[in-house]
């Protein structure tokens, strides 16, 4: 009844695709929380305008679905701004801005979380905002940080599976190929389910681990 | 180096004309202060009087409306009426903030760090002073507060006596030329009192230039040389402390010690 042989003879295209899903997640993680901590610092200022441009940019991810956001990103900004992007920088564009307005929120609420004391007390010793941050605030925030970043992470692996839909060739998008021309989407979808929960488990359990040791 | 022949009278921080408000509520009306070096001067006042924020505006860590500030002679803080007149660039602001010890009420130990490396911080970071010549000042500043066995521990293993000698050590080792301390002592049980007021009487001996918001009646008493007492954003009386303390030129400040004096009085029969 189920014929397994499918999975070992298009293994490759798998393999392929969860290394262009691991692709996408590191550098759209990476560009995500360096846009991020922009974001975030941008909130914390006391100028107006900068913290409301860091809010929309939060509040507009946040209230948008990934999937409308990615085909817009994907058929409509190029035209909107007369230019051409391939589908790869359209993905990589969409998650990576996506993920940062999450990751602004945990940098945000990690940075706030510091007794406001400690900043005074690196601005007594004449520190500058760029080495309060680097010195004081930021090694204690990360420490606070890192469960919630490790999640949001997680959640980013899984969103690249959207990619999908723009036909970047993750994961997903292998299975419906090798289904397509196996007409064997139960072994497939299976497979690939199994694959997502190997890789996410322990990174889930690590997480967790993490989040149980509690801030420090 | 301090000049010996001590010019008692040549003006470390000046103050003139401070006003400072929080939204419509006005919290600093006009306060001018002298403070000469080797200066203790006692800030005492009930609590809402402005003494911290007085202190605060004294580096900068909050920014009065109005008024003048200056640093032997030179100001580093000038408003009119709310106009920047000096217009310091942050580079500037952050120089002079490293001239100027503070020291909280919550010590605001730096908890990733290890005692050694808490004092060390500010010359490293903001002065890029050598490791060696920064250790070696850290270590005996350290052995000076008697923490230097503490050296490698992290702050949260310490007593709130412990953490404040630190956090004084701390702010020495940038070799400021005033300490600011605000109720360095509040924060204390009683019996860690002594450790950090000997350590800040030792520094007065020295001849540190220090201004210090005190609930410490008796170390107003015995250690500084000058009682400044804020009321309502204002100073109301200052002098000599025994005169201040002892014969008080008006009602506010009498009520204010009395309070003290009654509380000591009830106290009497269970310290003997
Ligand atoms: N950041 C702030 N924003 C608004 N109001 C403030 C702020 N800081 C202080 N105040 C107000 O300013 C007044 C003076 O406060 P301040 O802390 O200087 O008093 P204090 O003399 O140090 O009192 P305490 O003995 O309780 O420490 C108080 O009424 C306080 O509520
Ligand atoms: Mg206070």
């Amino acid at each position: 009844m189920f014929d397994w042989s499918v999975i070992e003879q298009n293994s490759h295209l798998l393999l392929m695709g969860l290394w262009i899903t691991i692709k996408y997640t590191v550098i759209t993680s990476a560009l995500g929380l360096a846009i991020g901590l922009i974001v975030a610092l941008m909130q914390l200022t006391s100028a107006r305008v900068t913290v409301l441009v860091g809010r929309l940019f939060v509040e507009f991810f946040r209230n948008i679905p990934l999937l409308v956001w990615l085909l817009w990103a994907y058929y409509a900004l190029p035209i909107f701004m007369g230019i051409n992007i391939s589908k790869e920088s359209a993905g990589i564009l969409a998650l990576s801005l996506y993920g940062a307005a999450y990751f602004a929120e945990i940098f945000r609420a990690g940075i706030q979380s510091i007794d406001p004391g400690q900043s005074d007390a690196a601005v007594a010793l004449g520190m500058s905002y760029r080495q309060k941050l680097t010195r004081i605030i930021l090694p204690q925030a990360l420490r606070r940080m890192i469960p919630p970043l490790a999640g949001q992470m997680i959640i980013q692996l899984k969103n690249t599976t959207l990619l999908s839909v723009i036909t970047v060739p993750d994961l997903l998008y292998q299975a419906d190929y090798i289904a397509s021309f196996t007409y064997r989407p139960l072994e497939t979808y299976t497979a690939v389910a199994v694959i997502f929960l190997i890789v996410l488990v322990p990174l889930t359990y690590i997480a967790r681990r993490l989040e149980d040791k509690g801030p420090r | 180096m301090r000049d010996d022949n001590t010019k008692t009278d040549d003006a470390v921080i000046a103050v003139e004309d401070l006003h400072l408000s929080f939204g419509e509520s006005k919290v600093l009306k006009g306060l001018d202060l002298t403070v000469g070096r080797g200066d203790v001067v006692a800030l005492i006042g009930s609590s809402g009087s402005g003494k911290t924020t007085l202190l605060r505006c004294l580096n900068l860590l909050a920014h009065p409306n109005h008024g003048r500030i200056s640093l032997n002679g030179e100001p580093f803080f000038q408003h009119d009426s709310g106009k920047d007149v000096l217009k310091l660039s942050s580079a500037k602001t952050n120089a002079i903030r490293s001239h100027i010890g503070m020291v909280f009420q919550q010590f605001n130990l730096f908890p990733h760090m290890t005692v050694l490396a808490n004092v060390m911080e500010g010359p490293r970071t903001v002065k890029k002073e050598a490791e060696k010549t920064n250790r070696d000042r850290a270590m005996s500043l350290l052995e000076k507060v008697g923490m230097a066995e503490y050296a490698d521990r992290r702050p949260d293993n310490l007593s709130g006596g412990q953490k404040q000698r630190v956090s004084i050590a701390r702010a020495l080792n940038m070799e400021p030329e005033v300490m600011l301390f605000d109720e360095p002592t509040s924060a204390l049980d009683p019996e860690l009192v002594g450790e950090v007021l000997n350590t800040m009487i030792d520094l007065a001996k020295e001849g540190m230039t220090m201004i210090v918001v005190t609930h410490e009646l008796g170390f107003a008493l015995e250690v500084a040389k000058r009682t400044v007492f804020l009321d309502q954003g204002t100073i109301c009386a200052e002098g000599a402390p025994h005169e201040i303390l002892m014969n008080p030129p008006n009602d506010r400040v009498k009520g204010f010690v009395n309070r003290f004096h009654q509380t000591a009085q009830l106290m009497k029969p269970f310290v003997s």
